[in-house]
């Protein structure tokens, strides 16, 4: 335990687990190059899987090609679904510290149910009943074929790709309804956390339950989950992936798309690999400095 | 006053079920104006076949049969792994720390789908790995690196003064933890266990994708023959969340026990 | 020494056969207690014998299970929705202070009057400043609570709760979270407000404040009100043995 602490660094002088270790690594390594190699004998080929992110066309212009557009698709899906599931988080968290039994008990009921069934059975249901009976029946798809119609500069820069708009905006309302759940667990653990000594202050000063809970409990609860709330959009992230398979054309999607049409199976699914990481791991790094930050506010 | 607050109980569960009963026969009106023509009796003979007296499964319990294998592999995979991961990334070899923490943030900053295509894609014709191995494979590294922090979670909560009366007998240092950490720490790991295995089973339907016909992926089987999707979709998340909710229940349990248990050996 | 009150003003609170439970178990036991405006009333009494729960329920943190409370002759009963309309006029201070760890000292202040009685920002400020100055700590206006020390949040507290313009003011055993060197600066704050005039009742083990500033002392053991008597015959000649045994341990 004491052999690797950050202050003993000085001179570092590999042990028997450590060899054992390398060695290990080595005939891994060796394994899988013998294998690509010579019983494989795969080709490597990323110029061609690189042209699905941009290409230059005829005229040397740069285009953005499959990758690039998933990409696109996949963080705009992100981002919507990170905001909306922070509104719908919080009003289930909300209805979770109720004073009143039913909104309790709704928001529960919602909460276990998403946490208890697979994210894609969820997103099966989910996806059907949106795209296939609410839209329709709300008349929303109508809403959503005159926004792809309209060529307003806004509506393209939030939404895309005018073709894609509606399978987008699916896309978002299915995630946001399912990280809702899990948001609002986060939520509502920061406001329990908030002490009891704080909500009585406010109330002792003459201010409503509504504004007790406003302008003292959620303020300091959302300090105190924000690190938490970094960790859930990075699950969220990933989620993004999920859509793929109810057809939402982000970047899994995408991957897929092109490893079947290119055949370039093992550069694509490693290229993704990468990006995702890319993200993810960024934003883990944010959130352990968030972390550290308020350990040291302390 | 106490009259009061029950009568209150009483109105606040009767709008919860009118609200529960509201949601419900929105989603008939939604659906019904869209044609769909809901047929719940058509569901059993998916789930089971009797035929002369005996009790044949059909696709969807045949398909829940997979997913319970595949999520029992993956977990005893998974908590061997686990455990090694976690005894590596605390142990005094430089390396091992760095093989562990590389490997949990991999894992931990990737889809779990693109991790599954990766594995049946790329790491599958390498090693020779079959559908089936990879989809348990890929469920079983996936849930490892969680393990590796539960665990990590558990030896870290035992008070150190235990490994050092340990050290102060004698122990080796592989004896310590193997005679007196580890045995102390498991009340602490068993739990959050129990709900990495909820997890694990709902992760598990992900492998429907390569195409392993688990509970999820015979219901899509099965809605594309009959177009019965709301009800067959709602019966297969019923199942899952029979499982979930019967373990969940029992990490409640276990918490539990170990809690009371706990609480007496202090009043002792 | 503060002037006495005299018995003919109106009742600014009254307690009649106030009742509560927690469960089984009985926290308030038939409890009538009067408080004249302008009238200084210390309770005292064993830890766990009733009396912030007492104080709570009048300020309705807690609900009381039977019997009345009336605030300025109105009961407390019509404002079961409106708690807060309430609170808006009975001032309460802390043990552990509780201020907003998240707002500045003026801030903690400016809340109450801004929100709930909807005064303008210049306005609000103007009066936090006035009570800070009263309590004097206007130079920490501006900082956190956490960077005060306790006997500084306490008199930040008593700002808050008077920024509120409150007729009646609650204080729950203010200076026992305190170390020694602090107390005395509460204590001053609060006898400047007895001597404005303000309706009070303390929580309080301080005798000395008691004696000097309390109209009446109250001593209650397990939910009762054991005595009630102004502080010269209290201290001198209490009646019940459980007020003398109560006395003989805490003087």
């Amino acid at each position: 335990m004491s052999a690797g602490r950050p202050g003993q660094r000085a001179r570092w002088r590999p042990g028997a687990v450590d060899w054992l270790l390398l060695v290990g690594l080595a005939v891994f390594a060796g394994y899988v190059y013998y294998q690509l190699r010579h019983v494989l004998v795969y080709r490597w080929d990323w110029q061609s899987v690189l042209q699905f992110f941009a290409y230059r066309d005829e005229a040397g212009e740069w285009q953005q090609n499959l990758l690039l557009a998933g990409l696109e698709a996949t963080l705009r899906i992100a981002i919507f679904s990170a905001i909306l599931s922070l509104v719908l988080g919080l009003v289930l968290a909300l209805m979770r510290v109720s004073s009143r039994l039913w909104p309790r008990m709704v928001a529960r009921t919602y909460v276990e149910l998403v946490r208890n069934t697979p994210p894609l059975v969820f997103l099966f249901i989910f996806y059907f009943f949106i795209s296939a009976q609410l839209f329709p029946v709300l008349g929303i798809d109508r809403v959503i074929a005159a926004l792809a119609e309209s060529d307003s500069a806004l509506v393209l820069w939030l939404l895309g790709d005018p073709r894609l708009v509606e399978n987008l905006v699916v896309g978002i309302l299915c995630l946001s309804c399912f990280e809702a759940a899990y948001v609002s667990e986060v939520l509502r653990a920061g406001i329990e956390s908030v002490g009891k000594d704080q909500r009585e202050g406010a109330l002792a000063v003459g201010l409503t339950g509504t504004q007790t809970m406003w302008h003292v409990v959620l303020p300091q609860a959302v300090r105190i989950v924000i690190p938490a709330l970094v960790g859930q959009l990075i699950t969220l992230v990933k989620d993004t992936s999920i859509m793929s398979i109810i057809s939402i054309q982000e970047l899994a999607f995408s991957a897929q798309e092109v490893a079947v049409s290119t055949d370039r199976v093992f550069e694509v699914w490693i290229l993704v690999a990468l990006i995702y990481f890319v993200i993810c791991y960024a934003l883990s790094a944010l959130s352990r400095r968030l972390e550290l930050r308020r350990a040291v506010g302390r | 006053m106490r009259q009061k607050n029950r009568s209150r109980y009483l109105g606040d569960l009767l709008i919860y079920l009118a609200i529960i009963g509201a949601a419900l026969w929105g989603l008939r009106i939604a659906t019904t104006a869209q044609a769909y023509n809901w047929q719940w009796y058509n569901v059993p003979q998916y789930l089971y076949k009797i035929h002369e007296g005996v009790v044949y499964p059909g696709p969807l319990l045949r398909g829940l049969i997979t997913t319970m294998q595949i999520s029992a592999g993956a977990m005893v995979i998974a908590a061997v792994l686990g455990l090694l991961v976690a005894v590596l990334g605390m142990s005094g070899s430089r390396v091992g720390r760095i093989l562990a923490r590389g490997y949990i943030e991999v894992v931990r900053n990737i889809p779990i789908l693109v991790l599954l295509f990766l594995f049946y894609f790329v790491v599958a014709p390498i090693f020779g790995l079959g559908r089936f191995a990879s989809g348990m494979l890929t469920l079983a590294l996936y849930e490892a690196a969680f393990a590796a922090e539960i665990y990590r979670a558990g030896i870290e909560g035992v008070p150190r003064g235990q490994r050092e009366a340990a050290a102060a007998v004698g122990l080796t240092r592989a004896q310590q933890m193997r005679y007196v950490v580890l045995p102390q720490s498991i009340p602490l790991i068993l739990p959050p266990m129990t709900n990495l295995a909820i997890n694990l089973i709902k992760h598990s339907a992900i492998v429907s994708v390569i195409a392993i016909f688990d509970l999820a992926n015979e219901g899509r089987n099965v809605i594309s023959e009959t177009f019965m999707v709301f009800e067959v979709w709602f019966t297969v998340a019923l199942v899952y969340l029979v499982i979930t909710t019967a373990l969940s229940f029992l990490a409640t349990g276990l918490e539990r026990r170990f809690a009371r248990s706990r609480a007496s050996a202090r009043a002792r | 020494m503060v002037d006495a009150v005299s018995p003919d003003r109106p009742l600014a609170v009254e307690l009649r056969g106030v009742c509560k439970w927690y469960d089984e178990f009985q926290a308030l036991k038939d409890i009538d207690l009067q408080v004249r405006q302008g009238e200084r009333t210390v309770v005292c009494g064993p830890s766990g014998s009733g009396k912030s729960t007492m104080i709570r329920c009048i300020n309705r943190l807690e609900e009381h299970h039977g019997g009345e409370i009336r605030i300025n002759g109105e009961s407390v009963e019509l404002y079961e929705a409106r708690p807060h309309l309430i609170r808006q006029r009975v001032g309460m201070v802390f043990q552990q202070f509780n201020l907003f760890s998240h707002m500045t000292v003026v801030e903690n202040c400016c809340l109450g009057p801004i929100k709930a009685l909807k005064l303008g920002r210049a306005e609000a400020r103007e009066r936090a400043m006035h009570y800070l100055e009263k309590v004097r700590i206007p130079e920490q206006a501006d900082k956190y609570p956490s960077q005060l020390s306790g006997g500084q949040q306490q008199r930040v507290a008593i700002a808050r709760a008077l920024c509120m313009s409150p007729q009646i003011m609650l204080f729950d055993e203010p200076t026992s979270a305190l170390d020694p060197e602090m107390i005395q600066e509460v204590l001053e704050a609060m006898i400047a407000l007895a001597e404005d005039g303000m309706t009070m009742i303390c929580v309080t083990h301080e005798m000395g404040f008691a004696r000097t500033v309390a109209d009446s002392v109250v001593f209650m053991d397990r939910g009762e009100i054991v005595e009630q008597a102004p502080p010269s015959e209290f201290f001198t000649a209490p009646r019940s043995e459980r007020t003398r045994a109560f006395l003989d341990k805490i003087l």
